[in-house]
């Protein structure tokens, strides 16, 4: 989690959530293959980032994983922000019941999503976070695509 | 999030649709539950509305260790009328089936039944498998009256809304200075813009706008578009510019669309933030103005 983040860069966390859809020996009459050829062949990808922007030479974007990510001042943070106005621990993100929520860690100058204060939130594709001078995008993806 | 005294209040939106729950792709980020919102403060836990919202406030409680039978707690839910999608979670609300746990539920005492029998009936073996009285909590039925209630710092108050069709009763939490109003199901049109002005839609005028006064967070329904209430007028419901006036003119901090239309996608809904909010938020005074939207905690 202890990542300096450098201009450009996309940090790849080890999330990446695959599910692979199974039947067994299954196969449909009315179609030339069987279900279980086509469907082993797809996957449900989802990845969720926070691109942020607001910064000198930035955008930036870090994708999340399944463990927490702590957004702040201070070195420990995943995503480090040295900006006036951020905490040393502002926020964090973290992943519960398949959903991602921000919560504010009682930072001095508050965490906004879509420029409302919050304590807490769940977020969704296009959730806009300020944390100080920084913007933040969330952004999620869901895939459900054929496997090479 | 700390709830301690002199930490903020907390607001969560657990439900925040009106009419029907509407599950889907297209409602995911506002959210497809009817009204419940909770306030928590300094271990006081207030909730108004048993939408069916309330399910998830239940579950996020007992998994935050409270309201078990190791850790019971005192939990007050403030019903702002009893139509459907006001009470339809109740029967889902983990905590009222723990024993130890002290549940009262108010509601208005202008109705032609009690309160209780509205919400047994509900649990009729009928409609539902397990009746009310197997609910393990301590639970008390209680018809408010006219005084203030206090919990802690924390005061509620209350006032009946006639036009809405049943009726219903808004909200006022007072804690720290701080006032949070929670006013869904009513049709301010038929108040403020009547066809015909009388000195009882006056009066309901004025005293609407002396109860949000200055509020720091305003929970209203604004269910319709400007579009919709011309053949939606007389269903108890406020169109979204009369809502925005009337706040504005009573200077809310904080206005919450809230008692969402069912038919409204979340894309709908992000158009009108779009289309309304920019004038508010960079007015002098400002008012910052949002759609609610299930899973929103905010400090106030
Ligand atoms: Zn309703
Ligand atoms: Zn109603």
């Amino acid at each position: 989690m202890d990542k300096e983040i450098n201009p450009g860069e996309t940090i790849i966390h080890n999330k990446n959530v695959e599910t692979a859809l199974n039947d067994d020996q299954v196969s449909m009459s009315t179609m030339q293959f069987s279900r279980r050829s086509l469907s082993t062949q797809v996957t449900i990808t989802q990845r969720a980032y926070l691109e942020v922007f607001g910064l000198k030479n930035y955008p930036v974007g870090v994708e999340l994983g399944e463990e927490e990510m702590r957004i702040g001042r201070g070195d420990d943070c995943g995503l480090k922000l040295p900006l006036h106005g951020v905490s040393r621990q502002h926020a964090r993100v973290y992943f519960r019941n398949e959903e991602y929520y921000i919560e504010d860690l009682e930072s001095t100058n508050g965490t906004y999503v879509n420029s409302i204060r919050v304590s807490r939130c769940v977020l969704r594709n296009n959730d806009q976070i300020e944390i100080g001078q920084a913007k933040i995008f969330f952004i999620e993806e869901r895939m459900r695509r054929k496997s090479i | 999030m700390t709830t301690g005294k002199n930490s903020p209040a907390q607001v969560t939106f657990w439900g925040t649709r009106g009419s029907i729950p509407t599950p889907g792709r297209t409602t995911e980020k506002y959210g497809g539950n009817t009204p419940c919102v909770s306030i928590v403060y300094d271990n006081n836990y207030i909730i108004i509305d048993a939408g069916s919202g309330i399910r998830n406030c239940g579950l996020e409680l007992v998994g935050s260790g409270l309201g078990t039978s190791e850790n019971p707690i005192d939990l007050h839910l403030f019903l702002s009328h009893t139509h459907w999608d006001h009470i339809q979670g109740l029967p889902f609300f983990v905590p009222a089936y723990v024993p130890g746990n002290s549940f009262v539920i108010y509601g208005s005492p202008n109705k032609e039944r009690f309160l209780e029998s509205i919400l047994s009936d509900q649990m009729d073996t009928q409609y539902f498998p397990v009746e009310m009285t197997s609910l393990a909590a301590n639970i008390s039925i209680r018809e408010m009256s006219d005084e203030a209630l206090r919990f802690g710092d924390l005061a509620i108050d209350w006032q009946e809304q006639v036009y809405h069709p049943g009726g219903s009763v808004r909200y006022r939490i007072t804690v720290n200075g701080r006032r949070i109003v929670y006013a869904s199901d009513v049709e301010l049109d038929q108040i403020f813009f009547p066809d015909e002005k009388t000195e009882e839609t006056e009066r309901l005028a004025a005293e609407y706008l002396a109860f949000v006064d200055k509020a720091d967070l305003l929970i209203a329904d604004g269910q319709y578009t400007e579009e919709e209430y011309k053949t939606k007028k007389g269903w108890g419901h406020t169109s979204i510019p009369v809502l925005l006036e009337i706040a504005y003119r009573a200077k809310v901090k904080q206005l919450a669309f809230f008692h969402h239309d069912p038919q409204h996608t979340d894309k709908l809904l992000n158009e009108l933030w779009t289309k309304y909010s920019p004038k508010y938020h960079t007015a002098d005074p400002p008012m910052h103005i949002f759609w609610a939207r299930e899973g929103l905690t905010m400090p106030i």
